[in-house]
């Protein structure tokens, strides 16, 4: 039994063998780009010594990580990491498969095309021009907000960059702004690869439109969905960086709300350029990422083991 | 009769190593310096990396070359250049170091400059400049002891301004407008008082005091004390015993951002100063604002005004001062990669005395990129037809050069510069802690978190954006919970050590 597997499989790859070549060059770069560094995770507990070289230089334990913890400024940073992303994972996939629906929905050949350009435009934006965009709105001397919005309905201006409680709002609004266009790419491919005979079948029996959304396309776009999900849950201690610390313009006052792991980081290193810290905190964020993943994973194939990923 | 092919094979190739091996300890303990011309010797590449700041420069070759062809005779070495771009620099560096690149001198940012030693990037080079740098110790004099760390020097500082004073500078314009006479504002008041006149004059939104830099506070370039490098654990007055003490404790600092916030609230400070992204010369072109503190130099007006293409004029409110950080501001050494360091330090060693090398860097090549102006010995022009814009090398990094006394002058400057600079260096007042350099490395963890806390606070406060009623109080206990008495107890810990060991001498 097990004789005859393995020789049916050394006949398929056999019968593969140009895949398999093709396959080669992917694999070898995924070994020698995402593995090999790999090794490079040791320096986040080496005291780095350039006249030692990496290897030789001395272990330190886990000091390297103690700045990611030791101020307060660890519960703020790593609760707003967690709470954007969050919100970043459910807003940003809710509505990316609501425009998705919608574009579907268009029948104008045009339009569509039109459309579908215009949302995914912001993403084509660098993170530069839109910090510049948005302080062209908020500025206090010259802003579009302060200086035209706000008198007309008779509102004091604001000084945006120095009051912090804003910026949930308005950095979470850039965010879905910029990346739903992108990211509802994929689920308008997963809605135009459903069989078009369920609709049809669906409108002989009198579906409406809402019901044929709710009971066709949703669950059939399900796997994409809870697929995007778990890769977002995985990222969910990386943030943006371009989006935290451009677009408030690194404005001190406003760190209690835009200050994430990334920005903190990389504030505080700025000085000191100190390798073995800054592989700490990507090693940090790592390990929190993969055990995420692998526990949103498991919730999930408890409740649907078809659409989990492993 | 194939084996004995292989074994032979082996054999040549061993010897080719083993001679290659000799070759390179030849060149590398040998270099018996100007005196042995020897022409067996072999020519070594040394590799020189340095940032740059303006585009490319497309006759950079052609430079090198030119270079070339004096080490080659001098001191039997090639340079190979490596321009970096100066916004990258560290990240680069880094990268150099961490693969171990070869590279045989370097550009060193004093900012850098301990960390780099504490984390071994650099060799010390004492005994390498007593042996070949001869005119590196000529050229600098005294300066060159400040840039000592504990166990040696790692790094010889550039010759340019090595001292700096504070000061404020105005458009000339507006103060003749206003008939304001720069020269008798002595004091904050005085200059208040001229800010007021501007802003009845001019009105509106016009505000008179604008930042002198993108992400520059109010407060960075009027220092009434030494920042021992990076302002947390300061030096009061230059001297205070040397006692260190917690900047932002001090009643001066609290008197300081009351003032600017008393400024802020009148409307004589720009009101977005804190998100501000443009240049000062931007907002001088735009005719924002009238006045901005700097760090002043001998040539400074001159310099403003024609970066700027506006008029401006300066008045010196501190005098001259030479802090550890004035002198160590841009350096060279010799990292830890080379295997040349004996080559690299005659190199340096050029970069100090050659002044052909020296024009070289700093203007490029006679005849194509410049001319000397005829019947004067230093002062240069464009050749016909050729502007800064349209040559094609363009290095405004004199300083960076090593000596920059023995650079050109472009006509229409100041012919006499370098005598008024080399006065002004040798005239300032030192700090006492001048030579000191502290090393982060014993408190990183702090330092990283205090950092931090630094950029939340600093900003707002000395832009007079916020309160500092409210705020200041708020910033000192996140420090404290952030450790900087732990930075300063480690810090005056070095300092003593530092005296101990003889201090400026």
């Amino acid at each position: 039994m097990s004789a005859l597997t393995q020789s049916r499989k050394r006949m398929k790859i056999w019968r593969y063998w140009p895949l398999y070549l093709m396959m080669l060059p992917g694999l070898a770069y995924m070994v020698l780009n995402n593995y090999l560094p790999m090794f490079g995770l040791s320096i986040a507990f080496k005291d780095i010594d350039y006249r030692k070289g990496i290897w030789a230089s001395d272990w330190i334990g886990f000091r390297n990580f103690e700045f990611l913890f030791k101020t307060e400024d660890a519960f703020i940073i790593t609760r707003n990491t967690l709470l954007y992303n969050g919100a970043f994972i459910v807003l940003g996939l809710g509505i990316a498969v609501v425009i998705a629906i919608l574009l579907n929905e268009i029948r104008n050949k045009f339009a569509a095309r039109l459309y579908q350009s215009l949302i995914i435009l912001p993403f084509l934006i660098s993170i530069i021009l839109v910090s510049y965009l948005v302080y062209a709105m908020l500025s206090i001397d010259t802003g579009f907000v302060n200086k035209t919005l706000l008198p007309m309905l008779g509102i004091d201006s604001i000084s945006w960059y120095s009051e912090p409680k804003y910026w949930p709002y308005i950095l979470t609004f850039i965010h879905l702004w910029k990346g739903a266009g992108y990211s509802c790419i994929v689920f308008l491919a997963a809605i135009i690869g459903i069989d078009p005979e369920y609709y049809e079948a669906a409108r002989l029996d009198g579906a409406s439109k809402w019901m044929q959304i709710r009971t066709i396309t949703l669950p059939m776009i399900t796997p994409v969905i809870t697929m995007l999900a778990l890769l977002g849950v995985g990222r969910i201690f990386y943030s943006d960086f371009g989006l935290f610390y451009q677009v408030p313009m690194n404005s001190g006052a406003l760190y209690e709300t835009t200050n994430v792991i990334d920005t903190y980081v990389f504030r505080g290193l700025l000085q000191l350029g100190d390798v073995g810290m800054s592989s700490a905190a990507g090693f940090y964020q790592s390990i929190v990422g993969f055990i995420l993943v692998l526990g949103a994973n498991a919730i999930v194939r408890k409740f649907n083991k078809e659409n989990a990923l492993f | 009769m194939k084996k004995v092919r292989f074994t032979a094979l082996v054999m040549l190739l061993a010897c080719s190593m083993a001679l290659a091996a000799c070759g390179s300890s030849n060149g590398g303990t040998k270099n018996g310096g100007q005196a042995s011309n020897a022409p067996e010797s072999k020519i070594e590449e040394l590799t020189v990396a340095f940032p740059m700041v303006s585009s490319a420069q497309q006759d950079i070759q052609l430079v090198e070359d030119a270079v070339n062809k004096i080490t080659e005779q001098k001191i039997q070495a090639r340079v190979k250049f490596m321009p970096i771009s100066a916004g990258e620099w560290q990240q680069q560096t880094n990268l150099l170091f961490t693969s171990n690149e070869k590279l045989d001198l370097m550009f060193v940012n004093g900012s850098l400059y301990s960390g780099m030693v504490a984390k071994g990037q650099l060799i010390p080079i004492d005994e390498l400049i007593s042996k070949y740098g001869g005119g590196i110790t000529k050229a600098l004099g005294d300066y060159l002891q400040v840039a000592r760390l504990k166990d040696g020097i790692y790094a010889v500082p550039t010759i340019r301004d090595l001292a700096t004073s504070y000061g404020i500078t105005f458009r000339k314009d507006l103060a003749d407008k206003y008939s304001i006479d720069v020269s008798k504002l002595n004091t904050m008041e005085d200059i208040e008082h001229a800010f007021k006149t501007i802003k009845d004059g001019e009105g509106g939104d016009f505000t008179p005091l604008i930042p002198s830099g993108v992400g520059a506070t109010y407060l960075e370039n009027y220092l009434t004390y030494d920042r021992l490098g990076d302002g947390i654990g300061i030096l009061p007055d230059y001297d205070n015993g040397l006692k260190i003490v917690n900047l932002y404790e001090t009643d001066t600092y609290k008197e300081q951002l009351k003032r600017i916030r008393d400024w802020y609230l009148k409307g004589y400070i720009m009101k977005d100063s804190a998100t501000n992204k443009l240049s000062t010369f931007e907002l001088l072109r735009g005719g924002k604002g009238f006045a901005y503190f700097a760090a002043l130099k001998p040539g400074f007006e001159e310099q403003e005004s024609q970066a700027s293409g506006v008029q401006v004029v300066t008045k010196e409110l501190l005098s001259p001062i030479a802090t550890t950080s004035t002198v160590t501001g841009a350096m060279w050494g010799i990292p830890v990669n080379t295997k040349l360091e004996g080559k690299a330090m005659e190199f340096l060693n050029l970069m100090y005395e050659d002044k052909d090398i020296i024009n070289l860097f700093d203007w490029g090549i006679e005849g194509k990129h410049y001319v000397k102006v005829p019947g004067e010995d230093n002062v240069i022009d464009y050749p016909e037809g050729v502007t800064a814009q349209t040559t094609g090398y363009n290095m405004p990094l004199g300083w960076l050069f090593g000596n920059q006394f023995l650079s050109y002058v472009m006509k229409g400057k100041d012919a006499d510069i370098w005598n008024k600079m080399d006065a002004f260096n040798k005239n300032a007042a030192h700090s006492k802690a001048l030579g000191f350099s502290f090393d982060a490395a014993p408190v990183k963890t702090e330092y990283a978190a205090v950092t931090n806390v630094i950029t939340q606070y600093k900003l707002a406060l000395e832009t007079g954006s916020v309160d500092p009623d409210k705020v200041l109080p708020d910033f000192i206990n996140k420090l404290k919970s952030a450790g900087i008495d732990k930075i300063i107890q480690e810090k005056q810990k070095q300092l003593d050590a530092w005296v101990q060991a003889g201090g400026s001498k």
